[in-house]
């Protein structure tokens, strides 16, 4: 899958999760950006962005992802 | 005149928090790491100077000083600057409602804000901007204040709809530091020290102030940062030797403790909730060197009064899976208030009450939940003043007390107390009036969430939820909201809360 189609799929993900049918992520998008992005949501959004792409993100992983490009950019490496 | 001098020279609060914090500044120790920056305890007195400097020019109608509770060196600086000059900080988290904030100025008479941020939310106050201030010389005199005098008013949720205040004396502090190391906490300038708490909520005292009286260094968390993940990072990165964490941050780490091991750390304190047995004794083997506690308290007495130390090698103390709050802190007094009368027998299940020199003298201005919350009872021929926690419990044989849970509608979310008859209120207001039910549960990775149920037609979720935003924290807004045409009823007539509770999906 390339960083495209993975951007959308991701892009699913966070609109799905946020409750919100007009968010539009960009690789500096932080926690900041966005309402309601905490610890809850952020585990719900993990979990589901596991289950979409079917893989295992280790903590340490998760505690280097500063922004949605970090997590995008960690995607491509594992299934890209 | 001689038994008033005697006094002056025995005073707690600076004998166990200004001393020993001043003491620290002209070592070349690391005083804090915060968003991966250290700032030296030199830099850390120098912030504190240059603010009590300017405190120093202002003329105080009132003591009590709003604090922006960002997460940078100033902040920090601006309570010990408050301290040093015999005032006390109430706290205003940046990412609460304005207009929660502005109520608590206002019930707390807060006459003058400190503030680190580059904006220019409370322009209408009376407003010291901490980050513009200028460093001239040191000015860290520790003066002889009194004891009783407030060191911080922290709010919390009430249930008529307004945050109600606590005030914390100097001498409760004090006090809670006193006992806190006399159970055997052996903090060095070696140490590194967890504070993962806000500063609205008095956990972060225990947990900025243990390590700033030791030399220590303290690690904090961005409020831009994930919070589970971000700790993690500290405590694998930095090596953290000494911290408290609320047991729900461990839930959300539960799903990676096979990766996790922090053989650096030596004492791990879980308080804020209850503390699941099955949960920690997993987490136990993460941090396979510490000695792990259960600390227990509220507000009221300052930060904890109990504590039960889990040992690793027998099996401990629990009641409906949750571990003992054993005994409470020297200093204090743990009564159970049952039928009217007070006891200490094991057994008999009621009220816990709390009293010593850690209790609050009382709720902010606010004489009838203090004639509530308060009682005056004989123990040992002694006159005691009681702090009713509305938590049930009862002793053991031992003395070890075991908990149930809260007596009235309050519950924790998040480490934070909640009446949920405060996020009823907002409801009816907002619609005009309608019946509105909160309830807390437990989701599907343990943690507690809340619902809203509302008896009215449907109307449209995210509008509730985005006006409780504008009137409530984060944490108080409910995750799930239904609409019943008529609420179901028990056989008293009262709303029954329990098939509502079966509702939720």
């Amino acid at each position: 899958m390339n960083k495209t189609k993975i951007t959308q799929e991701v892009e699913a993900i966070f609109r799905k999760v946020f409750d919100d049918d007009k968010l539009v992520i960009n690789m500096t998008m932080t926690a900041n950006d966005v309402d309601n992005w905490d610890s809850l949501t952020h585990m719900l959004l993990i979990v589901e962005v596991e289950n979409t792409f079917n893989i295992k993100f280790k903590l340490r992983d998760l505690n280097k992802m500063k922004n949605v490009g970090d997590m995008i950019d960690l995607l491509v490496l594992k299934i890209g | 005149m001689q038994k008033n001098k005697e006094k002056l020279e025995q005073i707690i609060f600076n004998d166990y928090i200004l001393k020993p914090f001043i003491n620290q500044v002209h070592k070349d120790l690391n005083a804090f790491c915060i968003n991966e920056e250290f700032f030296k305890y030199i830099e850390l007195g120098k912030a504190t100077s240059k603010i009590r400097d300017s405190l120093q020019k202002q003329s105080f109608v009132s003591k009590n000083i709003g604090l922006v509770v960002n997460d940078d060196l100033e902040t920090y600086a601006s309570i010990f600057a408050i301290w040093l000059e015999g005032l006390a900080y109430v706290p205003l988290h940046p990412l609460q409602p304005i207009e929660r904030n502005i109520e608590i100025i206002s019930q707390a008479e807060v006459g003058l804000i400190l503030d680190s941020s580059f904006d220019n939310k409370y322009e209408k106050f009376r407003k010291i901007n901490t980050n513009e201030l200028l460093f001239t010389k040191f000015n860290l005199e520790i003066n002889k204040i009194e004891d009783s005098e407030l060191a911080y008013i922290l709010f919390t949720s009430g249930s008529t709809g307004k945050p109600k205040g606590v005030s914390i004396t100097r001498e409760n502090v004090g006090a809670f530091m006193k006992s806190f190391f006399e159970i055997g906490f052996d903090i060095t300038e070696k140490d590194r020290c967890l504070q993962p708490f806000d500063l609205t909520f008095d956990v972060s005292v225990q947990s900025y102030l243990v390590p700033l009286t030791k030399g220590a260094c303290t690690y904090t968390i961005p409020h831009n940062q994930i919070k589970f993940s971000y700790v993690y990072g500290l405590l694998d990165d930095h090596k953290i030797t000494f911290g408290a964490m609320a047991p729900s941050m461990l839930r959300y780490l539960k799903p990676y403790f096979d990766e996790i091991e922090i053989p650096s750390m030596r004492y791990n304190i879980l308080t804020a909730e209850a503390s699941p047995v099955e949960l920690v004794d997993e987490w136990i083997k993460c941090v396979p060197n510490a000695r792990l506690f259960n600390f227990y308290g509220p507000t009221e007495a300052t930060i904890y009064c109990t504590y039960y130390e889990i040992d690793r090698k027998i099996e401990n103390k629990s009641l409906n899976g949750m571990y003992s709050i054993g005994k409470a802190m020297k200093g204090l007094e743990s009564v159970i208030l049952f039928d009217g009368a007070i006891t200490k027998k094991p057994g008999i299940k009621g009220e816990l009450c709390i009293a010593g020199n850690q209790v609050t003298p009382g709720y902010w201005k606010n004489e009838s939940k203090n004639k509530d919350s308060f009682i005056i009872k004989k123990i040992n021929h002694n006159e005691l003043r009681f702090y009713r926690t509305g938590d049930s419990c009862y002793f053991d044989q031992d003395g070890d007390i075991l908990l149930f849970g809260r007596i009235d509608h309050q519950v924790k979310i998040q480490g934070y107390r909640i009446e949920l008859g405060e996020i009823e209120y907002k409801v009816r207001d907002y619609l005009n009036g309608v019946n509105a039910i909160a309830i807390a549960f437990t989701n599907k990775n343990g943690n507690t969430e809340l619902a809203l149920f509302i008896e009215s037609s449907e109307v449209s979720s995210d509008d509730v939820k985005n006006y409780l935003a504008t009137k409530l924290p984060l944490y108080m807004i409910p995750s799930k909201l239904y609409f019943l045409k008529e609420f179901p009823l028990n056989t008293s007539g009262k709303i029954n809360r329990l098939e509502l509770k079966s509702l939720i999906k």
